[in-house]
Order: structure tokens, then C-alpha cells, then sequence
């Protein structure tokens, strides 16, 4: 696979992150990661609650080299702590998911999320400052009327860069139960937002309703057997969208067919293999993610083990099932004791649609192309990825003897886990969030 | 036997989790509640299915437990069950007599509909809507009983439960009921885990887990 043969790694951290590789506090933990259409900007969310965004460099005459940089563009703080006194219960401040809204004017606007509340924040640059007002002296101050003999207009006059984030809507108090998903429909005047068991649809410009489309709520919670694990809309029909299911499978709905989606359009599940059934089968078929395509015409899912593409032509069964770390298959046991197998990995697809990558422990990361079939196994880690480096694949050493530069099953670690990683939207550039580690790697063929 | 113990012990760390999921923040996320549930429920079956291969004689209450009013649980969770279901929650799936032998009909209890014929204490919870006081009075006479020993436990449990406001929350009946069944549970366990649950041996202490696991599974989808 020609993808990724060269590499040219950088590494981001939060800017308050303790410089040390071994010592970072849980809200520095990054919790998702998401460029802008344009691939300009790169995002990311962590537990604490903050919304770090990267600008990359614009390409230079003079500095040639460092077209492709990444720097800090904007950081603030986008959601607090909460607690809810109605329930008693605390309502965390970490960003669940990050949109980007596409850019119609020099603003940029993007949707951030915590358990509860959706957030529009309008990020713009100020280089210019007003001066020379009639009332106010240059400290901002009122002057005495009485010295004011000559009107003057107020010129604008350059200034530093300032990068300024706003909140320009709060839509909150629509979800009781958890928020895993929110986005944009295409129509780019609505976006919706899933929790465990509904989704809603809003309108950018109303904050204070929306409209409920999704409700798997059972009458009997007693009953209840699945929940919404993720949701998305087409990237082209601004009438359909997909969701996921603790239970392994998706359903397609399309919003023309009734005001209240709960019947589906299209159902993808398929059969599970009984060979493989098991006593954690339940929670390893739950998906976690899942991505449309570019195209619109595949949609791909996330669940424990596997990556799966589906064609939205065929319900019956995936087109395309990748394995990701089957060597884990017989580890269920000590993963459900540490609590590993409940992680949610997500997946994305590249700019062609050719590519997919997810991601593993050990700070690996796993790409399969879908036209040769190749796959690659690689490592986001600081040893690894000095400037200029060229990322060696990884191999995961299932049985037998160990080669060198293999790595035993028991060997990984699992508290580095490679949940959240983006992809540029039509260039061979990655960004992989490990843990409060942010590496943006890009494919530099000469 | 190994299967069993494997079971009990995945059992035991659901239930274990399921506690310790109620003190995170952000309070209990539905999706891992069901997901534990689901693997509850699988160890059960298995458990069930396991004994019901090995044909093992039922047992009575230990002979072996000393009569330390901590180690009381096994009646004080069957007596505390029917307490659930009096306090208007559905009838819990019939937990397995210790007279009888387990049948296969009462693996899949969890989830069908339940056979009214199994035992005595589906039978007088079903007929209390009758009326029938036959049965009715001599419960409620061991659960005057017990209040003292629940009493006793209590203790115990305060330690460990959160101050109410935390405890209610979102899911109130299953914060409830976490709070008047997990100590029984824990003080029948080897350990109480700090960090992980140890295995769960063999112990005939352990044998209470059945009733009250049907109430938990039961309680984790209920709110």
C-alpha cells in the first residue's frame, strides 16, 4: 500500500498538558478528534471540556517544508460541569462529539457536545481594531463632552491576530438520557442529536424545541433489549439518515416516509456466526461507530473486533468485514474485567473512499485499503514518530515463535487505546488521538 | 463445576461493576447498565444450564456458615426479594427453590412469561392477589424477623451506599434496590474489591446470588 510508506509525524499536545510523557490529568484525555471540510482546520474535544483547534499552515514560498503544519488556532473552553438537581446527578463537561459546519462566510461555526447540552460556537479573527472615537479615548474610556471641539469617523486599523470563540445558540434540555451523536444534515439548516434511546432534529436557528424522530423508548423499561449507539445523516439525501444499535445492527430511515422515524426504511444486520458465539458475544456485536462514505453509497460500521462496510443495496449482510484485533477474541474474559471491552472505537473512511482506518491498543492504529486488500498496522508513540520518520508497521505476534519486532498479545498495553482518529477530507494527512496525545501524520511521497 | 464457578464468578464482577458504575460521574450510562445486565443474564443461563448437567442434589443452607448476622443474606436477600416485589415492582423471576431440583423450563425464566406451577413463593405471589392469606401471614412474620438482622447489616451497607441524594438520580428503583440487596451480596462475597473482584469460589454463600441476581437483572433494565 503506497498510502502512508513515508511519513512525516507531528505531535500536539493540549497546552496545558504537564510535559511529561508519563503524567497527564484525565480532562486532558482527548474524546474526539474531527477536521473541517476543507481539511484547514482540525478540532478536538477532550474530558475537560475544552475544544483545541489546529489551523494548518498555509503553504509558503519561502517555507516550503512546513506546508502541511499543524498549529494551534483557537482553544477555549467550551462546556462546564453541570449538575443537575433534579436527578442529583453530575452532568460531565466532556466533548462527546465535534462538528463541523461547512463554511459559508469568514466564520467558522461548529457544533460541540457534552452528555446533555449542544453547543454552536461561531470561531472568527479579529485583526483589526477600531480607533479614533469621538466619546471614548483610546483606553475605551468616556471623555468629558465638553472637550469634544471636532467629530472624527472611527477608522479601523490592524492589530495582532485575535482568534475569538462565541457561543451563538445553546440547545439544551432535550435529552434524558445520554448524547453519543450529533450531525449536520445537508441541507446545512439542521442537525440532529441521538442519546441512548431517541434522536432529535433541530433547526440551527431554534434553540429552545425540536423535534423528536427517533424514540426506541420500550412503554415497559423492563423490556428494553437495545439502545442507539450511533447516528448519522446521508452526506448527500438530506432526507435520510442511519443509526446504530447496541444489538449489532442499522436502520436506515428516511424522514419523508412519517414525521416519527420508529419504523425503519432499510434493516442491516447480519446473521451472527454460531462458531464464534460466546458469553460476551451480546457486548462485542454492539456497534460503536458508524460512517457513511463520501459517496453516500456504503455505510461503515465499528464494533469490537471488526470493521465492516455495508452497501446500503444489501440488508442481508456486509460487503466487506475487516478484522482489527481477532487476537483478542480469546482475551474476552480478562477485557470484560478491566472494562476494555466496553471501549468504543471509532472508524473513518479517506477522501476516496478507498481507505479505512480505525483504531487498537498499544497506541496501534489499523488501516485496510478496500481495493488491494492490503492492511497495516501502525503505532502513534513518541519513540516512533521523530520528524521525518518513516512509521514502521506493526505485528501483532498471535502464537509460536515471536519474531523480532513483534509485540505478544500479552505484551500490549491496554490502557493505551486509540479510540478517536480523523482523516484529512481529500488528502493523505491523519490525525490519532492516544489518550491525551494528539499525532497528526501525513504521507509525503516524493 | 468449573464452568459453574466461572459463571458465579463473572456473576459477582457484573454485579460488582454494576455498583461501581452508580459512582461514576455522569451518573449510570444506560448502555453499559444493559450490557452488563446481558452478561449477568448470560452467566446465569450458564449456571443454571451447568447444574442442571451436573444433576447436583440441591443444597440447604450451609452448615458451615457461622452465625454471624452478616453472613445472614441468604435468607435476608430471599425475605428482601419479596420485599421488592411487595413494593409494587413486577414478580422477580422465580429464583430456584432449594427443594427442588432445577428444571430446564426455569432457565429461560428470566424472559418468558413464568409458569405459575414452579414453587411456593411464585404461587403465593401470584395468589396474593387473590386474597389468600394462607401463605401470606407466615412471610411476613419472617420478615419481622429479619428487620433486626437487616438492621445489623445495615450498618455495613451505610458504609457503602452514597448519601440518598446521590443514590436516586435518574434511576431510582435500581439505585434502591443496589442499596438494599449489594450489601447482602458483598458481605456473602469473599472480599469486598476495592479494585477488581476477586473469583467467586464455590462457597455455599455464593447460592444466595441466584434470587438476588434475578431481581438485578431484572432492576438494571427497570428504570
Amino acid at each position: 500500500m503506497k498510502c502512508f510508506s513515508r511519513y512525516l509525524p507531528y505531535i500536539f499536545r493540549p497546552a496545558n498538558t504537564i510535559l511529561s510523557s508519563s503524567c497527564h490529568t484525565e480532562a486532558d484525555i482527548i474524546s474526539t478528534v474531527e477536521f473541517n471540510h476543507t481539511g484547514e482546520l482540525l478540532a478536538t474535544g477532550d474530558k475537560g471540556g475544552r475544544v483545541v483547534i489546529f489551523q494548518r499552515e498555509q503553504e509558503s514560498k519561502n517555507q516550503i517544508h512546513r506546508r502541511g503544519e499543524y498549529n494551534v488556532y483557537s482553544t477555549f473552553q467550551s462546556h462546564e460541569p453541570e449538575f443537575d438537581y433534579l436527578k442529583s446527578l453530575e452532568i460531565e463537561e466532556k466533548i462527546n462529539k465535534i462538528r463541523w459546519l461547512p463554511q459559508q462566510n469568514a466564520a467558522y461555526f461548529l457544533l460541540s457536545t457534552n452528555d446533555k447540552t449542544v453547543k454552536l460556537w461561531k470561531v472568527s479573527e479579529r485583526d483589526k481594531r477600531p480607533e479614533g472615537y469621538n466619546l471614548k479615548d483610546e483606553e475605551g474610556r468616556l471623555r468629558d463632552p465638553a472637550t469634544i471641539t471636532t467629530l472624527r469617523v472611527p477608522v479601523l486599523r490592524p492589530m495582532d491576530l485575535m482568534v475569538e470563540a462565541t457561543p451563538r445558540r445553546v440547545f439544551a434540555n432535550a435529552h434524558t438520557y445520554h448524547i453519543n451523536s450529533i450531525s449536520v444534515n445537508s441541507d446545512y439548516e439542521t442537525y440532529m442529536s441521538a442519546d441512548d434511546l431517541r434522536i432529535n432534529l433541530w433547526n440551527f436557528e431554534i434553540t429552545n424545541q425540536s423535534f423528536n424522530i427517533v424514540d426506541i423508548k420500550p412503554a415497559n423499561m423492563e423490556e428494553l433489549t437495545e439502545v442507539i449507539t450511533a447516528a448519522e445523516f446521508h452526506p448527500h439525501h438530506c432526507n435520510t439518515f442511519v443509526y446504530s444499535s447496541s444489538k449489532g445492527t442499522i436502520r436506515l430511515c428516511d424522514m419523508r416516509a412519517s414525521a416519527l422515524c420508529d419504523r425503519h426504511t432499510k434493516f442491516f444486520e447480519e446473521p451472527e456466526d454460531p462458531s464464534n458465539r460466546s458469553f460476551f458475544s451480546e457486548i462485542i456485536s454492539s456497534i460503536s461507530d458508524v460512517k457513511f462514505s463520501h459517496s453516500g453509497r456504503y455505510i461503515m460500521t465499528r464494533d469490537y473486533l471488526t470493521v465492516k462496510v455495508w452497501d446500503l443495496n444489501m440488508e442481508n449482510r456486509p460487503i466487506e468485514t475487516y478484522q482489527v484485533h481477532d487476537y483478542l477474541r480469546s482475551k474476552l474474559c480478562s477485557l470484560y474485567e478491566n472494562d476494555c471491552i466496553f471501549d468504543k472505537f471509532e472508524c473513518v473512511w479517506n477522501g476516496s473512499d478507498s481507505v479505512i482506518m480505525t483504531g487498537s491498543y498499544n497506541n496501534f492504529f489499523r488501516m485496510f485499503d478496500r481495493n488491494t486488500k492490503r492492511d497495516v498496522t501502525l503505532e502513534a508513540s513518541r519513540e516512533n514518530s521523530k520528524p521525518r520518520a518513516i512509521l514502521k508497521p506493526r505485528k501483532v505476534c498471535v502464537g509460536g515463535k515471536r519474531r523480532k519486532d513483534e509485540i505478544s498479545v500479552d505484551s500490549l498495553d491496554f490502557s493505551k487505546k486509540i479510540l478517536h482518529t480523523a482523516w484529512h477530507p481529500s488528502e493523505n494527512i491523519i490525525a490519532v488521538a492516544a489518550t491525551n496525545n494528539l499525532y497528526i501524520f501525513q504521507d509525503k511521497v516524493n | 463445576m468449573e464452568v459453574q464457578k466461572e459463571a458465579q464468578r463473572i456473576m459477582t464482577l457484573s454485579v460488582w461493576k454494576m455498583y461501581h458504575s452508580r459512582m461514576q460521574r455522569g451518573g449510570l450510562r444506560l448502555h453499559r447498565s444493559l450490557q452488563l445486565s446481558l452478561v449477568m443474564r448470560s452467566a446465569r443461563e450458564l449456571y443454571l444450564s451447568a447444574k442442571v448437567e451436573a444433576l447436583e442434589p440441591e443444597v440447604s443452607l450451609p452448615p458451615a456458615c457461622p452465625s454471624d448476622p452478616r453472613l445472614h443474606p441468604p435468607r435476608e436477600v430471599e425475605s428482601t426479594v419479596e420485599t421488592a416485589t411487595a413494593d409494587g415492582e413486577q414478580p422477580s423471576p422465580e429464583p430456584m427453590d432449594t427443594q427442588e431440583a432445577p428444571t430446564a423450563e426455569e432457565i429461560p425464566a428470566y424472559s418468558a412469561p413464568r409458569p405459575a406451577k414452579v414453587s411456593r413463593k411464585r404461587r403465593s405471589s401470584s395468589l396474593r392477589d387473590g386474597g389468600d392469606a394462607g401463605l401470606v401471614p407466615s412471610k411476613k412474620a419472617r420478615l419481622e424477623e429479619k428487620e433486626e438482622e437487616e438492621g445489623l447489616s445495615s450498618e455495613v451497607a451505610d458504609r457503602l451506599q452514597p448519601p440518598p441524594a446521590q443514590a436516586e438520580g435518574a434511576f431510582p428503583n435500581l439505585a434502591r434496590v443496589l442499596q438494599r440487596r449489594f450489601s447482602g451480596l458483598l458481605n456473602c462475597s469473599p472480599a469486598a474489591p476495592p479494585t477488581a473482584p476477586p473469583a467467586c469460589e464455590a462457597k455455599p454463600a455464593c447460592r444466595p446470588a441466584d434470587s438476588m441476581l434475578n431481581v438485578l437483572v431484572r432492576t438494571v433494565v427497570a428504570f
